[in-house]
């Protein structure tokens, strides 16, 4: 080949890379120019051919060409690869509004939420868990833990029996737990002080089914018993408590009151997260009552065996679905028992 | 207990507000459940007088009123009632005005003619029942003053819950006795002076306590010559304004003295006592009395009564006899003041279903020594409110007086129950408030003798001390602590660990946690098709359940969860899939107290996916696989080693779509399909996928022990294979045959395809399952795999008539 040769086939090369319209093609251009039976290498090829004193200047000249031809080959390649790549994605778009496939997990009951985050803070205060039967004896449920005879909670109006032996109450009456509270004395006759529990359960009382009434419910119980327990102490321990379950800014009230198993006895209050103290609907006059303690009765201390000159203790109990009525804005208990997906769902 | 402000501060003199007070008795253990503000109520409510009155132009039961309610002009007011007449003097609400009723009253327009405001009902302004007519008003109002204040009810009444430790708050004195001590200010008693005729009383009654022990004291006091009539205005107030309705000037006065002293009285009209005796009894066998509610009952020999000389003139302490009764024609009374004990009332009230003012009083405990008190002062108001001569003196039986307890109190021990530190000073100034005598004990300058006077018989031990000096210190003062202790040491057992572990898994599973009540019903047994002899039968029943369907204990969580899944399909829930933990109840032989197991209930039901848009088998709904994959993936999970399934003969369930779990080759429950006939039964419009599986033997079995397992270093090898065999071949026949001929280099066989089509003869069904071979020292050649593998097929087809189709 000629050296006009071999500057045209470089121009018709060029201007073929130039106007070449996907890579498929461009590949084409370079077999048939730079491939094995492609004009370029043919020439080189040829170049034995051709007379000694020109092929040095031929051989250079199809050598450059080459390298011009490969080097157009390649930016026309990435042009076209660039547009290319472009159609490609334009072409595989998704819709990224449909909804995407979010795998189907389910949710702990509300009242298990509720009771674990109660266990939860317990737990970091160096609290361990017992439980007892839901079905108990007169003795623990009541006897033990102080309560007169002729206490109304005792009657058949109020609690469920399954064994009853007369008109008055006997130690092995039987009964539907009416609180936790029977496992603090089950606890303590199995153990020696120091005792730190925290007592989840299912309870159950004789109200008949309606928004604010259930037959079954939920409490959650606390116990310490140790040397040197104090009124301050239990005062310290709600207050730890309401700030991890209601809000750091939260604060706690006391206020006297009467459970036959603790004196002195107290009613909780925590100051309302609602409107913090200014009065709503939800708390009335600022506070909302979360639960009921007192300092251990030295009789329930002694009906264990213990010495109440030597150990003192405080125990306080609350309702779990009362907590999550207040805290999630629910006003029908039957919802904890109907378990609607519709409401399961939610929480 | 309802406690009118007014007659609170007769007794005690009181600086604070009534929102103060009510805070301070909050505060201090009186909780306060309601202050009322008696005007509040009748803002707007004026006295007005009904000038003029004619019928509605447009109406026949409307009048048009022309009011004078002291204003210049008279206002025009259309009235529906029946009642409404030119010249009464009548409540008249204002537009603006809310009354008591919840009605917001505005000036309106009634059949064409204006109305500037209403004239109210007893009812509407909450002073009665009485919703008829309008409320006509005494004559001597004056006209134009609001109706609040010409009532007299410009005061407040707190609504206090009297805890059951403190029935001495029961009488205004007791409240008053609480309001000083909390306000470091004086008690004032009232007077009780009586101004006594020259007769004795001891000529004309007798009283004689056959039983001291029911009743220990009984006081009898005489008045002759009364005339009956209503009480003064003042008197009737107060007592409406406490609660009690207002009788007679003789009654009233008996109630006025038993809200002022927590002592119940009773007038009997003494020409009724038959011989002027009083006798307190037991009753005698099949004796009756007819109440004053008109009821007669029987009594039983462990009722006290009063009788006189031929029969029982009351019940003690509850309710008087109907004959006996202070009537229009009264004109000499006996009074009496007793004291009774608490139990024995309890229990006669309770048996009668009969409670009262004075059973609500007595059972919960009265102050043995308040009966002089409270039987002279109320003497004195029948004389001044009736008339007549009372009698000299009283007829007090009191054989063994009830004296004040004597209790010691160690400052030390104080400040070891609060965790505070006071000093013996401040705490003997404490318990001086609430009446109680202190004085320091002569051996030790830290210890109080306390002398309990028998109005707080409830101060029975130092403890209760304790509570008095703690609530009145305030327990606002005391300072938080945590308790010190070395001996703690929280956390969840390795069984409370693992219970968590299985609801998580649960839920991950995509089930939702549910709570079903505690019961079931007879029923439930029936239509969960259980054969007569079944162990779900032998419930453990209420003595006193609520319903038929809550009557006794469930032994079984799946009836509670049929139900949930009802609840659901039928309202538009397509899609259930719910587990609960739970205790069933079974008895125990020879055991008061039955035993109690947690178990664990799944139900799946409807569609596995809604309608996403993504789900290539809509519609698809839950079976037995799903809910063997929920099962098994959780005993895997919880790494219980010895587990297996067979084919299951619980009636509960399909009894060719459920299967037995065991744990360690005892039974642990059951899964499957539920029995169409209990779908029915449950009324339920698609299968169920149910299991109820043991919680404890899941937990018992459980470990989350793992050892490391190396990841296979050399490429393993996979074949497959398809064949044909007899429908009745299992899936678990052929694994285990696959697994026995794969020898050392198989290391796991699993099945990847199941159909049954027209290609596939009757009775066949073709499976496919994929092979892997590794070796764990050295890369597997194909050519060993491939020979390995024929073995195994070759196998299949000899042993199971299989044929190849790849």
């Amino acid at each position: 080949m000629k050296a006009e040769e071999v500057r045209s086939v470089k121009e018709e090369a060029i201007a073929s890379i130039k106007s070449a319209g996907t890579v498929a093609e461009l590949e084409e251009i370079r077999v048939s120019y730079l491939g094995k039976k492609g004009k370029i290498t043919s020439a080189l090829k040829e170049l034995g051919m051709l007379p000694a004193e020109e092929r040095p200047v031929v051989g250079a000249l199809v050598n450059e060409v080459r390298q011009e031809i490969e080097q157009a080959l390649a930016s026309r390649r990435e042009e076209l690869g660039k547009s290319e790549l472009k159609a490609k994605f334009e072409a595989e778009r998704v819709d990224i509004t449909l909804p995407g496939r979010k795998p189907n997990v389910g949710r702990k009951h509300l009242l298990t939420q509720v009771t674990d985050e109660i266990i939860d803070i317990f737990i970091g205060l160096g609290y361990r868990v017992a439980e007892g039967p839901e079905i108990e004896l007169d003795y623990y449920n009541f006897e033990a833990l102080n309560t007169p005879p002729d206490h109304p909670a005792r009657s058949t109006t109020d609690t469920f029996y399954v064994r009853k032996a007369g008109d008055r109450p006997a130690s092995d009456d039987a009964l539907l737990r009416t609180h936790t509270s029977p496992v603090q004395i089950r606890v303590m006759e199995a153990a020696k002080p120091p005792i730190y529990v925290i007592v989840p359960g299912r309870v159950y009382r004789r109200d008949a089914i309606d928004p604010t009434h259930s037959p079954v419910f939920h409490q959650v119980e606390g116990l310490a018993v140790d040397e040197k327990i104090t009124l301050g102490d239990l005062k310290g321990t709600l207050e730890v408590f309401a700030k991890a379950m209601f809000g750091e800014d939260r604060e706690v009230r006391l206020r006297p009151h009467f459970f036959p198993f603790t004196e002195p006895s107290a009613e909780v209050d925590v100051s309302c997260f609602v409107c913090n103290r200014r009065g709503c609907r939800v708390c009335g006059n600022g506070w909302i009552e979360i639960l009921g303690a007192g300092m251990v009765d030295p009789n329930v201390l002694a009906q264990v065996g213990y010495d109440p000159e030597t150990v003192s203790g405080f125990a306080f109990g609350m309702g779990v679905e009362r907590i999550a009525m207040l805290k999630y804005g629910i006003s029908d208990m039957r919802l904890f028992f109907e378990n609607d997906m519709r409401f399961l769902r939610q929480f | 207990m309802l406690v009118p402000f007014s007659w609170l501060k007769e007794y005690v003199h009181i600086e604070l507000s009534p929102d103060e007070l009510a805070k301070r008795f909050d505060l201090t253990g009186t909780a306060v459940e309601s202050v009322k503000y008696l005007d509040k109520e009748l803002d707007k409510v004026i006295v007005g007088l009904v000038v003029d009155c004619e019928k509605h132009p447009n109406a026949d039961r409307l009048k048009v009123c022309q009011v004078d309610i002291g204003e210049e002009e008279l206002r025009q007011i259309v009235c529906g009632a029946p009642n409404v007449e030119g010249g009464q003097v009548v409540p008249v609400g204002l537009p603006g005005a809310r009354l008591p009723n919840g009605i917001e009253l505005s000036r309106a327009k009634i059949r064409g003619i204006e109305s500037n405001g209403m004239i109210c009902s007893k009812s509407e302004l909450g002073l009665g029942e009485d919703a008829a007519g309008i409320m006509v008003l005494d004559s001597t109002y004056e006209i134009g003053t609001p109706l609040a204040k010409a009532l007299g009810l410009d005061d407040v009444v707190f609504e206090l819950e009297v805890t059951a430790n403190r029935p001495d708050c029961l009488g205004m004195i007791g409240v008053a006795r609480e309001a000083a001590a909390i306000t470091a200010a004086e008690l004032k008693l009232p007077s009780t002076s009586v101004m006594e005729g020259v007769r004795p009383a001891a000529e004309m009654a007798s009283v004689e306590i056959k039983d001291p022990e029911l009743c220990p004291r009984y006081e009898a006091r005489l008045i002759m010559g009364v005339k009956i009539g209503p009480s003064p205005l003042w008197m009737r107030r107060r007592l409406e304004k406490a609660g009690v309705r207002p009788i007679s000037n003789i009654v009233d006065a008996t109630n006025y003295v038993m809200i002022e002293t927590g002592q119940p009285l009773h007038a009997f009209d003494f020409d009724q006592v038959g011989g002027g005796k009083i006798i307190v009894r037991r009753a005698t066998e099949g004796e009756r009395i007819v109440t004053l509610d008109e009821v007669e009952r029987l009594l039983l020999t462990d009722d006290l009564v009063i009788a006189d000389a031929s029969r029982a003139i009351a019940i003690a302490g509850i309710m008087g006899g109907g004959y006996s009764e202070v009537t229009d024609r009264t004109v000499n009374v006996l009074l009496e003041a007793a004291h009774f004990k608490p139990e024995s009332i309890m229990r006669t009230s309770r048996r009668l279903g009969l409670f009262s003012e004075a059973s609500a009083r007595f059972e919960k405990g009265v102050d043995p020594n308040i009966v002089q008190f409270a039987s002279d002062r109320a003497i004195e108001l029948m004389r001044e409110l009736a008339g007549g001569e009372v009698l000299k003196g009283e007829i007090d039986v009191y054989p063994t007086r009830i004296e004040p307890r004597n209790l010691t109190l160690r400052t030390r021990r104080v400040n070891a129950i609060l965790g505070a530190s006071l000093e013996t000073k401040e705490v003997s100034t404490i318990l001086s408030h609430l009446g109680l005598g202190v004085k320091p004990a002569s051996e030790d300058a830290h210890l109080l003798k306390v002398t309990v006077p028998t109005f707080r018989f409830d101060l029975e031990r130092e403890i209760d001390l304790v509570e008095e000096v703690a609530r009145l210190y305030g327990y606002d003062v005391i300072e938080s602590t945590l308790p010190e202790s070395s001996g703690k040491r929280g956390g969840l057992s390795p069984e409370q660990r693992m219970a968590g572990v299985i609801a998580e898994r649960l839920i991950s599973q995509g089930l939702f946690e549910a709570r079903t009540y505690s019961f079931m019903g007879p029923q439930d047994a029936d239509n969960m098709n259980l054969p007569a002899d079944s162990a779900y039968r032998n419930a453990i029943p209420l003595l006193n359940p609520l319903s038929e369907e809550q009557s006794i204990m469930r032994t079984s969580l799946l009836p509670g969860l049929l139900k949930v899944v009802r609840h659901n399909l039928y309202r538009e829930q397509y899609s259930v899939k719910e587990f609960e933990v739970g205790r069933v109840f079974m008895p125990a032989d020879g055991a008061i107290l039955p035993e109690e197991k947690r178990m664990l209930g799944i139900v799946l039901s409807g569609r596995v996916l809604g309608y996403e848009w993504y789900d290539k088998e809509k519609g698809r709904r839950f079976d037995f696989y799903d809910l063997k994959g929920v099962v098994t993936d959780l005993v895997e999970r919880i790494g219980i080693g010895d587990w297996s399934i067979m084919p299951s003969k619980d009636p509960r369930f399909h009894p060719g779509k459920s299967a037995d779990l065991l744990i360690g080759g005892e039974p642990a429950g059951a899964f499957g399909q539920i029995h169409p006939a209990v779908q029915a039964n449950y009324d339920l419009p698609v299968e169920v996928m149910a299991a109820e599986i043991s919680h404890d033997l899941l937990i018992e079995g459980a470990s989350l022990e793992r050892f490391f397992e190396e990841i296979p270093r050399f490429p393993g090898i996979s074949l497959d294979v398809a064949l044909v065999v007899d429908e009745s071949v299992t899936n678990e026949e052929i694994i285990k045959m696959i697994e026995r001929e794969g020898g050392d280099i198989l290391e796991s066989a699993g099945v990847f395809d199941v159909f049954q089509d027209g290609g596939i003869p009757a009775g066949k069904k073709s499976v496919a399952y994929t092979m892997t071979y590794r070796s764990t020292e050295r890369t597997l050649t194909v050519e060993e795999a491939k020979e390995r593998q024929a073995k195994i097929v070759a196998r299949l087809q000899k042993d199971f008539n299989a044929i190849i189709r790849s």
